[in-house]
């Protein structure tokens, strides 16, 4: 188990080396950062001092080593744009994100396994027709275009809900959440589940899929045969047996969710770290750049390690290849 | 019948959210959703303009700009010249920061010296660069000694912000952004503010101007255009500001909405590279070839003749601008106003080419952004099928600002469009970065990356410069600005318009010629 986890963690930071090699070599390749950032009105002279400043007189290897240095003694640097810490200004819209992604999260599985075990279940059926239709509109609609429908018909239209921001937060355990109060939702409902649409259609399909192929498996006959009740066998056989590759992709969307649920939050104008990111990448902000991206591939190594201890409690075969 | 069934909708919403969304705006309030916000809450940090729009808010410059970027008395009442280096400000009595202490000489001393210290990569030096000392003459007298004569200092110091002494020379970022050391004699007090966020502000009422109609302001950043207008006509905010060419028509026409039009500072401008050799060389025929065409003013004017400005106006930005004949409005302090419009016709621009030796035209790339201003994508595209017309084959390639600024700074374009907005309201400030052979000893240039040198436009620029008698000042910069228009050093094609919208009858408002929102020039509507 400890040389698992081990082995995870060394590959995580071959990941995270390679990784910022990469964001590296990518902003240098683009331009000096510096051009982007400074005034136009600036004279040379100003130019010159900061990017001496900034050291980006210095060789590229150069830079890249003070940088990791600096990042192997936990300080991941200052924000060019901000001159904040890098941490501090990620994980004050950490919170944010996590928040809309778990929603929608939730809403994907509670909605998507149960209406994909009916589709598989029922395959004829009219409602499995319909409930199949929607999931593809779920995956093959542009996000960014049914959350502004969303806006038209719920907050321009309707007047129901508000069209974006994050309402009123409160502190639980030192981290703001909206989730606390009824406003607090009334702000995430709408985002949460523009998010979650294309999870939505993923899950049906995967559960749906699964379904048929399980239930025309001997063990369901057998349970069957049995005599055990039909809620019985879709709700332990076929669940348990569905619930791998179910498991696969829910971990790989939740990590992709939670760094990429930029699209949303630009839509919503959720203060998420998505929008971070890409207004970083659009000043060259390296230090935030790269900090980002080094937590996102921490992010999936650690929803990666979880899903395999989840493997196992899944799937007996799985623990004895394991443990022998 | 829809009016009805809304009603109803809200009747449900209000039963099912309870009276939290209801209740939210109250006629003391003004939510504005802006496009861009600050960097930081210290005022000293950044030129960005978002930046300054904001903080003008909770902190108050000593020399103040009017709607049409005129000089006009802020914590100074008045300046004047007492010799060729030196300037004289009074700073107005009576007015008090946020935390009750009162404003004096050492404040604006101890402002102008902070700035080296503290500011970031957009740096506030620009406005400084030409301070060598400061010196508190008395509690309201301020002597700044500049390294040269220096008849531009009051323009500089429209961006001056004045923080309190109080917050010594160790407050960064951390400690303003928190509102610490957030202390200003604005119309409004800092509340709060994060990176992106909203930033809230409470009336000031020891405010030394006019009292505040507005008990609380909230600025909402909102980038995204559709998000941003999806506000307004939710009702979350009470204006927005960048209104998208698009949606203007719509606007127009909703009875809920005011709209506001007004012209901006911003020109895009066609820049021919005129240096001995090209980046990458012309073509004709296919054929790379040695020369520059583009030194040929031929060349240039006959590029100038062929863009079609009404028709840019009319139909690529949807009617919001005006043909541009300069590098910045007319009216601006050294602007022309003896430069003719320029004409648009295609065969004398066939005829000017064949002269110059290009019957057959030349083929090069163009350059321009696709997201700084409304419209600079479909500009520089139309642009290169204007020129089309002509028999030039211009490749219009619109790139991220990102890419785009390295690259132009560096040198690798032969043609490119930016725009420019003249930020301080006078020339020198354009024409001395655009037009003015590069020199960096002189610091003059520094934007002039295509190597137009005219040896007649730097002396008038140099002499203008330096010159305190403003009528004198004003007629060379004004011969500056006809010579390197003629000479087509940049080829101005449009001037940008921008639109806000609110609220139906909720507040007059004054757009501004450099677009900043300011709540404090916002009235409520009489009721």
């Amino acid at each position: 188990m400890t040389g698992f986890f081990i082995q995870r963690l060394l590959q995580a930071l071959a990941v995270v080396a390679a990784m910022s090699v990469i964001v590296f070599v990518g902003v240098y390749a683009i331009g000096n950062p510096i051009d982007v950032m400074i005034d136009p009105a600036s004279s040379q002279a100003l130019r010159t001092a900061l990017i001496k400043r900034y050291g980006f007189d210095r060789p590229l290897f150069e830079q890249y080593f003070i940088f990791m240095g600096n990042v192997f003694r936990g300080d991941l640097g200052e924000s060019f744009i901000y001159r904040l810490p890098v941490t501090s200004l990620i994980f004050t819209r950490l919170p944010a994100t996590l928040e809309l992604a778990v929603c929608a999260m939730l809403i994907a599985t509670c909605l998507g396994i149960p209406l994909g075990l009916w589709a598989g279940y029922k395959p004829d059926a009219i409602s499995s027709k319909f409930i199949m239709g929607l999931s593809v509109l779920g995956f093959s609609v542009p996000t960014f275009w049914v959350g502004l429908l969303l806006i038209m018909a719920f907050a321009v239209e309707l007047g129901w809900l508000p069209s974006g921001g994050r309402g009123p937060v409160s502190d639980v355990l030192g981290i703001k959440l909206s989730i606390t109060s009824l406003e607090g939702w009334s702000y995430l409902i709408l985002p949460a589940f523009n998010l979650a649409l294309f999870k939505l259609g993923l899950l049906i399909r995967l559960a749906r899929a699964g379904t048929v192929e399980v239930m025309s498996s001997d063990y369901v006959r057998f349970a069957r045969a049995q005599g055990l009740s039909e809620a019985k066998v879709v709700g332990l056989h076929v669940l348990k047996n569905i619930s791998i590759p179910i498991v696969t992709v829910f971990g790989l969307e939740f990590g992709s969710t939670l760094a990429f649920a930029v699209v949303t939050e630009t839509v919503f104008n959720w203060p998420g770290m998505g929008k971070l990111i890409i207004d970083s990448i659009t000043v060259l902000d390296r230090p935030v750049m790269v900090a980002y991206l080094i937590l996102v591939v921490l992010l999936f190594v650690v929803i990666n390690f979880i899903i395999d201890l989840v493997y196992g409690q899944l799937d007996p075969r799985i623990r004895v290849r394991a443990a022998s | 019948m829809k009016l009805v069934m809304k009603q109803g909708a809200k009747l449900v919403a209000a039963l099912v959210l309870g009276s939290a969304l209801a209740g939210g705006v109250s006629a003391q309030t003004l939510t504005i959703g802006v496009r861009a916000g600050p960097d930081s809450m210290d005022p000293h940090w950044s030129t960005l303009g978002g930046q300054a729009e904001a903080l003008r808010h909770v902190f108050d410059t000593i020399v103040m700009a009017d709607d049409k970027l005129q000089l006009k008395p802020g914590l100074a009442v008045s300046w004047k010249s007492v010799d060729p280096t030196t300037w004289e400000f009074k700073i107005r009595q009576g007015v008090k920061f946020h935390d009750g202490s009162e404003l004096t000489a050492e404040d604006v001393k101890f402002s102008i010296d902070r700035i080296p210290v503290v500011t970031g990569p957009m740096s506030m030096t620009i406005y400084t660069k030409q301070v060598k000392d400061t010196k508190v003459i008395d509690k309201y007298t301020l002597h700044v000694t500049t390294k040269a004569p220096a008849p531009t200092l009051p323009n500089d110091f429209i961006r001056l912000f004045v923080v309190s002494k109080s917050v010594g020379m160790e407050a960064r970022n951390e400690q303003f952004n928190s509102g610490k050391a957030a202390i200003g004699t604005g119309p409004y007090k800092f509340v709060s503010w994060s990176p992106k966020g909203d930033m809230v502000m409470d009336r000031f009422d020891g405010y030394w101007g006019e009292k505040q109609p507005w008990q609380k302001v909230i600025r909402k950043e909102i980038p995204s255009d559709p998000a941003r207008m999806a506000a307004l006509k939710s009702g979350q905010v009470d204006l927005v500001n960048y209104v998208p060419a698009t949606d203007y028509a719509s606007m127009q026409k909703d009875r809920a909405l005011d709209t506001f039009i007004a012209d901006t500072i911003y020109i895009l401008n066609v820049v021919p590279n005129v240096k001995e050799t090209l980046p990458k060389p012309a073509k004709v025929d296919g054929k790379d070839i040695a020369a520059n065409p583009l030194r040929d003013a031929k060349v240039r004017e006959a590029m100038d003749l062929a863009i079609d400005r009404k028709t840019l106006v009319r139909v690529v930005l949807e009617g919001l601008g005006r043909p541009a004949n300069q590098l910045m409005p007319a009216n601006f302090f050294g602007g022309s106003k003896s430069l003719p419009e320029r004409p648009f016709d295609v065969a004398k621009a066939k005829q000017l080419l064949t002269e110059a030796g290009y019957p057959k035209g030349f083929e090069m790339d163009f350059y321009c952004t696709n997201n700084r201003l409304p419209g600079d994508s479909a500009v520089c595209e139309a642009l290169s099928q204007m020129w089309a017309r002509a028999g030039l084959k211009i490749n219009a390639n619109a790139l991220n600002g990102t890419v785009f600024f390295p690259a132009q700074q560096k040198g690798d374009y032969g043609l490119w469009m930016s725009g420019w907005g003249t930020l301080t309201g006078e020339a020198s400030y354009t024409y001395g970065s655009l037009a003015h052979t590069a020199d960096a000893t002189k610091g003059l240039g520094a934007f002039n990356k295509q190597g137009y040198s005219n040896a007649e436009v730097d002396r008038l620029l140099e002499e203008g410069s330096a010159a305190m008698d403003d009528t004198k000042r004003r007629g060379l910069f004004e011969k500056a600005s006809e010579l390197s228009m003629t000479d087509r050093a940049l080829i101005p094609t449009v001037q940008l318009q921008t639109i806000w919208a609110a609220k139906k009858g909720m507040m007059t408002f004054a757009p501004r010629v450099d677009q900043e929102t300011l709540a404090y020039e916002i009235k409520p509507t009489k009721k």
